[in-house]
């Protein structure tokens, strides 16, 4: 409580700061925000495994308030979880100011203090980033400078410690960055055909002593106080062709997620493609070796990450194609991805009246080479570079998109994936799954809209008691939507697993958008899973009950 | 305590009281396509109107809008002069796919890159699809979230109040 005090004084202090700064601020000023609320509510269901809730209700709010004058802005977000929505780390479970910040954003000089996120690169060294639907947030609290010398120019430097639900973590995360656009710098460069922009960064670490036990027990071991992890980058376009690559190299970092080995890590990520007006092809290759970096060398959940690998899978939003996510391995993985797009011109053969959207899209994701050389406080394994093992995962799903009339539009997918449990941490089968998925729209009038969506799914994945992981079997989808104009929405779905699995799940949904706020009720059965975003995942528990929603933004 | 959070009411009540409509802020690090570090002043219209939609590669219902839009962007301009620029939020996991995805889809929109998310807070956009009209000194005048077919023909009617000066 005395720390919320001191959070909200400090707040009010720096509002107040930039208020008598400027004594226009007032008029000058604008306050804006945002606020969510989310609640559910649940009862037993032992078939779907939903436990009741005995608050009987839970409920996750957070608002922010943003002031902003001139090159001057600050902010507050409080945030309650009382008690956290199912799935959340109960370590959330409070209420408090969670984030504050005053910020300087000038022509050439940008300086924020407080709490602030921040990316170096594509991330694989320094991300700090919020999802509130993954109830993840590693925001660091203390200073964000950044510098722009000459235009085309950026050097950044950030310290401080990194959020731990309500509470800072130990550790000292410091870092710089440099990036440089060489068409901006180079005057005869301006006008090329060939961008350029290169870029590097280094982060640090520093986190105090402490005793962790060698495999032989009569040893601890040496650990390193500091740590680095370096990386450069590179992008590169000419016309309608782009490169994009990145490679990070990471010091000894004995952790817990990697058994306390000495092992350095390292990662790739390329990226390249070419485009056109209605065309698209596009492949990416990474290599992931040994890159979890944490600010806390004991921590195993989802908190405390410096760093941040992308995955290269596609991000499905359809329910079943989604059933079975992949999830980043940052221990080691590599993975290539393909993806194509074209658009069928209008007035042809194939695209009819109104063209014809195809977009193909495959990945395939697998372990890396280990050769164990010895367990914790030595080098850990050696591997060689090239050598995929082991499959985690394969994606090859197909879209069409056409308008067929003024009326009628019909989006058309399929999906085949194959899946390995050990990516979400439990044993089992690798299993393979083909998805279907149709979704036509009709407009009855030019603003009220019905939706139709139907899902099949068959998978030969068995259900097994010992792992209980309902999502197993054949599944049939089916739902109706329908919009009243876009401020009211109604929909009636069901997933229902009819072979070798368990569970029928209906769910009745109403929406109501007003300018920036949306209300949103449900009720029905909710089937336990994992909800990704960015590679990154979060187990939601079954839940038989009411949801609800509040958003708005002002 | 209690005084603290009293005052911070107070100012920001006067705050509200004053305010006109929120500025777009023009100082926030965007991206280019092209891998190039601009300020979000660069979003600009001349004076006319400008729409602005949050979007990412994996929202299904941000691309229905941006796809419905894209067969009537020029009779738009044409009437209205309006332009519009599409903000993507895909971080790094999709970050390069964004322009092949704009080419492939044969969007004619300017596009920016914000992969750390700081115009989105700044903008207080909580989900996408998010929409904002900019009337021609740079104010938010309407804003709205989510899309349904259809949708856009109320954007556009808004657009044209703005024009008409409603």
């Amino acid at each position: 409580m005395i720390n919320n005090i001191k959070r909200v004084a400090l707040a009010g202090a720096i509002l107040f700061a930039g208020f008598s700064a400027n004594a226009q601020g007032i008029l000058g000023g604008h306050v804006t925000g945002n606020i969510q609320i989310d609640g559910q509510t649940s009862r037993r269901d032992s078939i779907i495994g939903a436990n009741a809730v005995e608050e009987g209700l839970l409920l996750n709010a957070r608002a922010d308030v943003l002031y902003t004058n001139g090159n001057f802005s600050a902010g507050i977000r409080f945030e309650a979880y009382q008690n956290p929505l199912p799935g959340f780390n109960a370590k959330y479970k409070g209420q408090g100011i969670a984030n504050y910040f005053a910020s300087y954003n000038g022509s050439w000089l940008s300086v924020t203090a407080g709490t602030f996120y921040e990316q170096f690169g594509n991330g694989m060294i320094l991300r700090a980033y919020e999802d509130r639907y993954l109830g993840m947030d590693n925001a660091i609290l203390g200073f964000k400078v950044a510098v722009r010398p000459v235009n085309g120019l950026t050097v950044k430097g950030v310290f401080g410690k990194q959020r731990y639900y309500w509470e800072w973590g130990d550790g000292l995360v410091r870092g710089v960055d440099a990036e440089l656009n060489f068409n901006s710098i180079i005057k005869s460069f301006a006008e090329s055909k060939t961008r350029i922009t290169i870029g590097g960064g280094f982060v640090s670490k520093y986190e105090k002593d402490e005793t962790i036990l060698a495999d032989n027990p009569e040893y601890k071991l040496n650990l390193p106080h500091n740590i680095g992890a370096g990386s450069v980058r590179l992008d590169l376009s000419h016309g309608g062709f782009n490169l994009q690559a990145e490679y990070a190299h990471k010091g000894q970092d004995p952790n817990v997620l990697n058994n306390y080995i000495y092992r350095e890590g390292q990662a790739l990520f390329i990226s390249a493609g070419y485009s056109q007006r209605g065309f698209s092809a596009n492949i990416q290759a990474k290599r992931v070796d040994n890159m979890c970096f944490k600010s806390v060398r004991s921590e195993t959940g989802e908190m405390l990450y410096i760093n941040y690998i992308p995955s290269i899978t596609k991000q499905h939003t359809y329910a079943f194609l989604s059933m079975y996510p992949y999830a980043t391995q940052a221990t080691g993985e590599m993975g290539l991805q393909g993806d194509v797009m074209y658009k069928i011109k209008k007035g042809t053969v194939l695209g009819g009246k109104y063209g014809t959207d195809l977009h193909l899209n495959g990945s395939v994701i697998t372990g890396i080479e280990t050769n164990h050389l010895g367990g914790r406080g030595t080098e850990g394994y050696s591997s060689s570079f090239f050598k995929p093992v082991g499959l985690y995962y394969t994606d090859v799903n197909f879209e069409l998109n056409k308008k067929i009339s003024q009326k009628i539009k019909l989006a058309v997918t399929y999906g085949f994936i194959r899946f390995n449990p050990v990516v979400e941490g439990h044993a089992g089968k690798i299993h393979t799954n083909n998805v279907v998925v149709a979704d036509l729209t009709y407009k009855v009038t030019p603003k009220h809209v019905l939706r139709f969506e139907a899902e099949w799914m068959g998978s030969n994945s068995v259900y097994d008691k010992a792992v209980d992981d309902k999502r197993c079997g054949d599944w049939l989808m089916g739902l109706i939507e329908y919009n009243f104009t876009s401020k009211l929405f109604v929909s009636v779905s069901d997933q229902w697993c009819y072979k070798d699995g368990i569970g029928n799940y209906y769910n009745i949904s109403l929406g109501y958008t007003h300018k920036a706020t949306r209300i949103q009720v449900g009720y029905g059965k909710q089937r336990e899973g994992i909800i990704c975003i960015g590679g990154v995942c979060r187990q939601v528990p079954a839940a038989n009950g009411l949801t609800f929603s509040l958003s708005t933004s002002f | 305590m209690k005084r603290l959070l009293m005052t911070l009411v107070l100012v920001t009540a006067t705050a509200f009281a004053y305010a006109q409509n929120a500025k777009m802020p023009d100082n926030i690090t965007l991206k280019s396509l092209d891998g190039q570090s601009v300020q979000s002043s660069v979003i600009q219209n001349d004076g006319k109107p400008i729409i602005i939609s949050f979007w990412a590669t994996w929202c299904k219902p941000c691309n229905k809008e941006l796809n419905a839009i894209r067969e009537v962007y020029e009779e738009w301009q044409e009437e209205t002069g309006v332009k519009l620029v599409a903000i993507s939020i895909d971080d790094a996991r999709s970050a390069s796919r964004v322009k092949p995805h704009v080419d492939g889809n044969d969007w004619p929109y300017e596009v920016y890159l914000d992969q750390n998310q700081d115009f989105k807070r700044a903008m207080n956009v909580v989900n996408v699809p998010h929409t904002f009209i900019l009337n021609g000194e740079g104010e938010i005048v309407w804003q709205h979230t989510s899309y349904v077919d259809g949708s856009e023909e109320e954007l556009i009617e808004e657009v044209r109040k703005l024009v008409n000066g409603q």
